[in-house]
């Protein structure tokens, strides 16, 4: 058998007993396991040395709900589950090529989009996708329920502003838009993305959104890109351009799998890229 | 810390598994307390996919499923062999393809397409079943064989 650290599962059947569960440490050393796909790696490699693990995996968050506009997906639905939705592939592309990306088929079925936010991997592919949506997190508590949007909930690789006995319920992409996910790797699957970008139009706001991911220490949204490319369709001049931009002020750097110039060069490529292929009907303007 | 036996439906059998560790994974229950050693081992890192079960007719990684968590499922893995349709089906057309040298990843790789056709039905085309094997390596084949053993999967649909 392999070398594990062991810790003793609690799995609780509500919401109640999870947040009481996780209170009730004793300053033990806890972790919370949906899927378990990224929490068992750092465990055998001892990066995590949990006594107790709580699992959710009886808590009612495996959901997937359509609203006119927005969509809410429970933290502990599997990604498959998730990339398999009749309607998101048509409604919101980009991320269903974000959730696509994710590690394999296999892993997808036990990997969760809570354990992914959660675990707030610098080179996650959900996160700069559903930071170009502008999602919020649900968060549920000692102190109650709350709600952030994901940048706020992210603070820098592997730290979010989850606190002490709280969960991620659910998270909630406010509305559906035209967008892409792009990513480059060594290989298609089971990789990591050297450098990642998720574009989003929303055709009620006329306005771009871009993010940046793959790269330490977190996923980020790049405002000034965005602005770049200003309302409606740009010209080709004006993706040139906003791609330079990303080029050259994209905050990036070297490390074990990509080079800060090849990440430059490789941003630039893929800004221009996704916008080009996010497809809309322009809104006539009242 | 040991917990209470587990039950699985395992390969059609309903079985109990006592003194599963909290901690232990669906590859080693399987391996080593009811020694189906049909399941390997690879990477242990989940890169490799040949430890590639099914937890209620979807594919999983074995190697980074927490025992306990699946406990109650029903689970599928190479034995099942012509109990299963799927997997019968697919090691059929591996042999007929000669989709294999030294066999290693084969479980694995046989465990992924039964899942990709038990959960797509008939209407998944080639490309998306080969890209569903992504998340499997091989190391003697080059993949053309395991290709060709796909088409086979296809055009032989039952």
């Amino acid at each position: 058998m392999g070398a594990v650290t062991p810790f003793a599962l609690r799995v609780p059947a509500t919401v109640e007993e999870a947040v009481a569960e996780l209170r009730a440490d004793d300053g033990r050393p806890t972790a919370v396991i949906a899927g378990g796909t990224d929490l068992l790696l750092d465990i055998d490699d001892g990066r995590l040395l949990p006594e107790r693990v709580v699992s959710l995996r009886r808590l009612p968050w495996r959901t997937i709900d359509w609203s006119a506009e927005a969509l809410t997906i429970g933290s502990t639905l599997p990604l498959r589950s998730l990339e398999e939705d009749r309607t998101l592939r048509e409604r919101i592309p980009g991320l269903w090529q974000a959730v696509h990306a994710v590690g394999s088929v296999a892993l997808r079925h036990r990997a969760t989009l809570g354990g992914n936010l959660g675990r707030a991997a610098p080179a996650s592919d959900l996160i700069p996708m559903l930071l170009a949506l502008d999602a919020e997190v649900d968060l549920v508590g000692p102190g109650g329920d709350r709600r952030l949007s994901l940048d706020r909930f992210l603070v820098a690789s592997r730290r979010t502003r989850l606190e002490r006995a709280e969960l991620i319920r659910s998270v909630r992409v406010p509305e559906c838009r035209p967008s892409a996910y792009l990513w480059q790797r060594v290989r298609p699957a089971n990789d990591i993305s050297q450098i990642a970008v998720a574009v989003t139009y929303s055709p009620s706001a006329r306005r771009w959104t871009v993010a940046a991911g793959g790269m330490p220490p977190r996923p980020v949204l790049l405002p000034e890109v965005a602005a770049e490319l200003g309302a409606g369709r740009p010209t080709d001049g004006v993706v040139r351009s906003a791609a330079e931009r990303a080029r050259r002020e994209v905050a990036l750097a070297s490390d074990q799998r990509a080079s800060e110039e090849y990440r430059r060069r490789l941003v630039a490529t893929l800004v221009a890229r996704a916008v080009r292929s996010v497809t809309f009907e322009e809104r006539p303007v009242p | 810390m040991t917990a209470p036996a587990l039950t699985l439906r395992l390969n059609g059998r309903a079985t109990p598994v006592a003194g599963v560790p909290d901690d232990e994974r669906l590859l080693d229950t399987l391996r080593w307390r009811v020694g189906l050693k049909g399941t390997k081992e690879g990477c242990r890192t989940g890169d490799c996919g040949a430890c590639t079960v099914l937890v209620d007719d979807r594919s999983v990684l074995s190697c980074l499923t927490l025992s306990h968590d699946v406990d109650g499922a029903t689970v599928t893995t190479i034995e099942a062999g012509a109990q299963d349709a799927e997997v019968a089906r697919v090691v059929r057309a591996f042999a007929q393809a000669g989709a294999l040298q030294c066999g290693y990843c084969t479980p694995g790789f046989v465990m992924a397409l039964a899942g990709l056709l038990k959960e797509r039905g008939s209407s998944a085309t080639v490309e998306e079943l080969l890209e569903g094997l992504q998340g499997n390596l091989c190391r003697c084949t080059g993949y053309a064989s395991i290709a060709r053993a796909v088409q086979r999967v296809r055009s032989e649909a039952p």
